[in-house]
C-alpha cells in the first residue's frame, strides 16, 4: 500500500468524501484483499471491506498523524478481520480433505497452474488456519510485511508472529501428504 | 541433530522471510551446502509452503464496494447535520463520564471538611472539659465551677454540697 498525502487525509477528516475516494483507491485493495484471504469468502470479504472503510471514515477524525497512516489501516483491517472470521469461522470453513482430496488438485508450483486452481489451492490451504495464523500468513506472504509492520498490526510482540508463522508454516507442511504439487 | 533443529526452526520463519541477519545467514547456508536434510527441509518449505501463498494473484476490488461505501458515508452525513452536530456536543458536556469526576471531588471535598470541623469541635470540647477539672482542683470547697454556682445540678449534689 502506498502512502498518502497529508493534504488528502486532512480534508477526508473534515468530511470530503472526494479526498476519502482518494483515500479508498489508494487503500482498497489491500483492505479488500486481506479481508478476502482472512475470511476465505467474496461476500464476507465485501461485508467486512465495507465496514473497515466505515471506520476509517469516521475515526479519521480523530486521527493525530502520530503514527503512520498505513500501520493503523493494517492495524484495523487485520483486526476486523480476524474478529469476523471468529465469529463465523464455524459455519464457513470446509475440511481439507472435502475439497482437496487424493488427486483433486493437480497444480504446479513453477507458473503452469492455472489461476483458477491457485486460488482454490491458496483459500484451501489458509482455510486450514486458525484466523490469527492466517492474518499473519496472508501480512506475510501474500502481503509481504514485514515481522515489524506485522506485530504493529496486530499489536502484538514480534516473537509471537515469529511463532505463528511458524506455527501455520509446519501446518501447511504437514498437509503435503494430501496435495501433489509436483503433479502436472 | 540438536543443530538441525534449530537451523530448521530458522528457515521456517526469519531465513525464509529474509529477515535473518548477514552473518547467522551465511551460517546457515553453509550448513545447507553440508546437510542433505536440511536442504531439502528447505526445498519443501519454499516450493510447497510460500511459493503457492506469494503467488496468489491479487483480486480486484468489486466495483458495488466503493458506491456501498459512499451512500453509507451520505446517509451518515444527513444523519448528522449541523444542529444535530451541536446537540450532541452539548449533550456531551453533560454526559456521566464527565460528571462523575466533578460528584466524586465534590464528595471527596465535603467529606475532608467534616472531618476537620469534627476534629476542631471534639478538640474544643476537650480543652473546655481539661479547663473545668483544672478549676474545681484549684477551687478551696472543690466546687467552683461556674456551672456549679447556679442553681443548676441535680439534688443529690445540692445535698452534698
Amino acid at each position: 500500500m502506498e502512502d498518502i498525502d497529508k493534504d488528502i487525509l486532512i480534508r477526508a477528516s473534515q468530511g470530503d468524501v472526494q479526498a476519502f475516494e482518494e483515500v479508498y483507491k489508494v487503500s482498497s485493495s489491500f483492505v479488500y484483499n486481506v479481508a478476502l484471504r482472512v475470511v476465505n469468502n467474496r461476500e464476507d470479504a465485501l461485508e467486512v471491506a465495507q465496514e473497515v472503510f466505515m471506520i476509517i471514515y469516521d475515526k479519521l477524525k480523530g486521527f493525530r498523524f502520530e503514527s503512520s497512516f498505513k500501520t493503523w489501516v493494517y492495524r484495523i483491517t487485520a483486526n476486523y478481520a480476524i474478529n469476523y472470521a471468529k465469529k463465523n469461522s464455524r459455519a464457513k470453513t470446509v475440511p481439507f480433505e472435502e475439497s482437496f482430496g487424493e488427486g483433486a488438485v493437480e497444480s504446479d508450483i513453477h507458473g503452469q497452474m492455472d489461476q483458477e486452481h491457485q486460488g482454490q489451492l491458496v483459500e484451501k490451504l489458509l482455510a486450514e488456519l486458525n484466523p490469527d495464523q492466517r492474518a499473519c500468513v496472508v501480512l506475510r506472504d501474500i502481503q509481504g510485511l514485514s515481522y515489524e509492520e506485522i506485530a504493529q498490526a496486530l499489536n502484538i510482540n514480534i516473537n509471537t508472529v515469529r511463532s505463528r508463522l511458524k506455527r501455520s508454516r509446519e501446518k501447511l507442511l504437514s498437509l503435503r501428504g494430501k496435495v501433489d504439487y509436483e503433479k502436472v | 541433530m540438536k543443530k538441525c533443529d534449530h537451523f530448521k526452526d530458522l528457515i521456517l520463519t526469519d531465513y525464509i522471510d529474509g529477515q535473518l541477519g548477514k552473518g547467522m545467514a551465511e551460517n546457515l547456508e553453509s550448513h545447507l551446502l553440508d546437510c542433505g536434510d536440511c536442504r531439502a527441509f528447505f526445498k519443501e518449505i519454499k516450493n510447497n509452503v510460500t511459493a503457492p501463498l506469494q503467488q496468489a494473484t491479487r483480486q480486484p476490488v468489486p466495483s458495488e464496494l466503493w458506491s456501498t461505501i459512499k451512500q453509507n458515508i451520505e446517509l451518515k452525513n444527513q444523519a448528522t447535520s449541523p444542529i444535530t452536530d451541536l446537540v450532541e456536543r452539548i449533550k456531551g458536556l453533560f454526559i456521566f463520564p464527565r460528571l462523575i469526576p466533578i460528584l466524586a471531588s465534590c464528595i471527596l471535598m465535603f467529606l475532608a471538611g467534616s472531618v476537620t470541623l469534627n476534629t476542631i469541635h471534639l478538640q474544643q470540647v476537650k480543652d473546655q472539659d481539661q479547663g473545668e477539672y483544672l478549676v474545681s482542683l484549684l477551687s478551696p470547697t472543690g466546687t467552683a465551677t461556674a456551672a456549679d454556682n447556679n442553681d443548676g445540678g441535680t439534688p443529690i449534689e445540692h445535698y452534698f454540697l
